[in-house]
């Protein structure tokens, strides 16, 4: 299967760590490998450490990473007598003269769901292809129409966002707009962001902050402080993904692939602001509360298993609207804006606010800046 | 001889440090990356069609050129002179219902504010200025400017207000009176908009971190 057409454009050619992996020749992360440690540098022992443990996963891609895989017989057999059930399930259901057409199409549409590749590594016309099979799924299953994008990132952007701790009073109304607008399961109450109340005079300390409050605000002696997804420049759950379901867009949106996602939780582990939330049921949502303005990495529905985090909005910001915690807040404290333009307000922010980042020693580089008045 | 050696690794070490930097197109830190390949943007997205259906109008405010929402034609009793027709003195005596009797102000206290502080009493459809200008209702952000001009250097930046639309320019943002009632300008202590309940178990159940 190494010849697969569907995926053979995307092979992005990374050849170079092909001959890393062969300088290392032992195919496995301990052991006898470690005795090459010493002549390697630090850049090329990099990579050849990844390349042993992930290394052919990087430039595989669609059924190559499933079918051309050296395996034992026992695991051989075991993955051959799956496969065959649900080939011959999917058979079954497409050739059977009884089956109605729409339980055929939606069998169709499962078997090219469960097999296309990674979302990151698709040209335009497949991602196209992909949402309008998410489309008309949806419509098959609920008879509703949904509208999903798959818009890619806008060239010169970058996004950013600066949040101003003297004008947060705590209202909460962002975290209401954002579960609103994405979808979050409601039954267990997920929400991407959380305001900290904090005590004044002592400075960020979130073991002591509250970010569960329900009282009149702004309570006395405190202040507020939001926190969710930081897309940070150098980001770490990123890093840790073993299947390359997160990764940083070209507009700095650190995005997930809820169909690539295989639900390790690494990143929720990796990231240290607390970003990164996990679907430990099945997301709920009321039918007459959707929100059918969709994004493919955005706000379209997740299933069991799979993480979910903050995307800036991506549905919305990608069409040059604002966030809903944005739009939302009604005291001004978030501002949203494009970094690499020198005009935007969130430029100016950095430039004449005295801004600062949580833990900034960390190199994580978040594009998210607190400042206050 | 030995000076000239000395020179070349000088230079040698000082292309390399050069090329190291750039390579990749990588940078050190985000900040580097925003100063250098930064430009002003002129792509595909904007928010003219976000503020299609609002009324905007232009000014230039120090250094910055951007759109705020249009104000007379928000005010359900404007012109004022429709009812103002001679200056508020002569019509302190009359008999009549009382017209602005919701307005209860909140503005700093009596000593440093009255309604003339702000308003015309010869001429109503017009603000006044403390040095007696007349400020036209639309752009009532130069007479709060007057006193609270840091608030005013921040909104002007963008640091203090909020957007009409979206980040996308043009930019349009929101001016003093959309957001503050210009009466009673502080806002109002009130319930957050939502609890979540499944945390509140959670953390009674010890789940919580």
């Amino acid at each position: 299967m190494s010849d697969n057409k569907k995926w053979y454009s995307l092979d992005l050619g990374q050849n170079k760590q092909k001959e890393a992996t062969a300088s290392c020749g032992c195919g496995k992360t301990e052991g006898s490998c470690n005795s090459q440690k010493t002549e390697l540098s630090a850049d090329e022992f990099y990579e050849a450490a990844i390349n042993a443990s992930i290394g052919e996963e990087r430039h595989r891609d669609g059924f190559e990473q499933v079918f051309d895989v050296k395996m034992d017989r026992r695991t051989a057999f075991r993955k051959l007598t799956a496969s065959l059930l649900i080939g011959a399930g999917a058979v079954s259901t497409s050739c059977s003269a009884v089956i109605d057409n729409k339980t055929k199409e939606k069998a169709q549409i499962d078997w090219e769901e469960q097999f296309k590749g990674n979302y990151k590594l698709m040209t335009d016309e497949e991602k196209q292809g992909t949402i309008n099979r998410l489309m008309r799924s949806y419509e098959l299953r609920t008879g509703k129409n949904i509208s999903m994008t798959a818009e890619n990132a806008e060239e010169d952007v970058l996004f950013g966002y600066a949040f101003n701790i003297s004008k947060c009073q705590g209202y909460m109304n962002c975290v209401s707009a954002c579960v609103e607008e994405n979808n979050q399961d409601r039954n267990s109450q997920m929400q991407y962001i959380r305001i900290h109340e904090m005590k004044d005079g002592q400075g960020f300390k979130f073991d002591n902050a509250d970010d569960n409050y329900y009282h009149e605000v702004p309570a006395e002696g405190h202040f507020y402080m939001g926190t969710q997804c930081f897309h940070c420049d150098n980001p770490p759950c990123v890093e840790v993904c073993p299947v390359q379901a997160t990764w940083k867009e070209e507009d700095g949106l650190v995005v997930i692939d809820y169909d690539w996602c295989v639900g390790c939780r690494y990143c929720m582990a990796a990231c240290p602001y607390d970003g990164r939330r996990f679907n430990w049921s099945k997301p709920e949502v009321p039918e007459n509360e959707i929100n059918k303005n969709q994004h493919y990495l955005g706000n379209r529905m997740r299933k069991k298993g799979v993480m979910e985090k903050c995307t800036f909005c991506v549905q919305r910001s990608r069409k040059g609207k604002n966030p809903a915690c944005v739009e939302a807040c009604p005291t001004g404290a978030r501002i949203f804006g494009n970094l690499l333009d020198p005009n935007s307000t969130i430029r100016w922010v950095l430039a004449n606010k005295k801004v600062f980042r949580l833990k900034e020693d960390l190199g994580t580089e978040p594009k998210f800046w607190y400042f206050m008045d | 001889m030995k000076n000239k050696t000395l020179i070349y690794c000088l230079i040698f070490l000082f292309i390399l440090g050069f090329c190291s930097c750039k390579e990749d197109g990588e940078y050190h830190s985000i900040k580097d990356k925003i100063e250098n390949e930064g430009k002003p943007y002129h792509g595909k997205l904007t928010s003219d069609q976000l503020l299609m259906d609002s009324e905007l109008i232009e000014i230039t405010a120090g250094e910055h050129t951007f759109w705020i929402p249009e104000r007379k034609g928000q005010i359900k009793s404007f012109a004022c002179t429709e009812c103002h027709n001679r200056p508020v003195a002569q019509m302190k005596g009359l008999e009549g219902q009382k017209a602005h009797w919701d307005v209860k102000l909140n503005h700093a206290n009596s000593e440093m504010m009255d309604c003339t502080t702000c308003h015309n009493g010869e001429d109503m459809n017009n603000l006044r200025s403390l040095t007696n200008q007349n400020i036209d209702l639309n752009l009532s952000y130069k007479l709060c400017a007057q006193c609270h001009f840091s608030q005013f250097e921040d909104w002007k930046g963008g640091a203090h207000g909020k957007k009409v639309a979206g980040w996308a320019p043009p930019r349009a943002s929101m001016t003093c009176v959309n957001c503050h009632n210009p009466h009673s300008p502080g806002f109002e202590k009130r319930w957050p908009v939502q609890f979540n309940t499944q945390k509140a178990i959670e953390r009674k159940e010890g789940l919580d971190h």
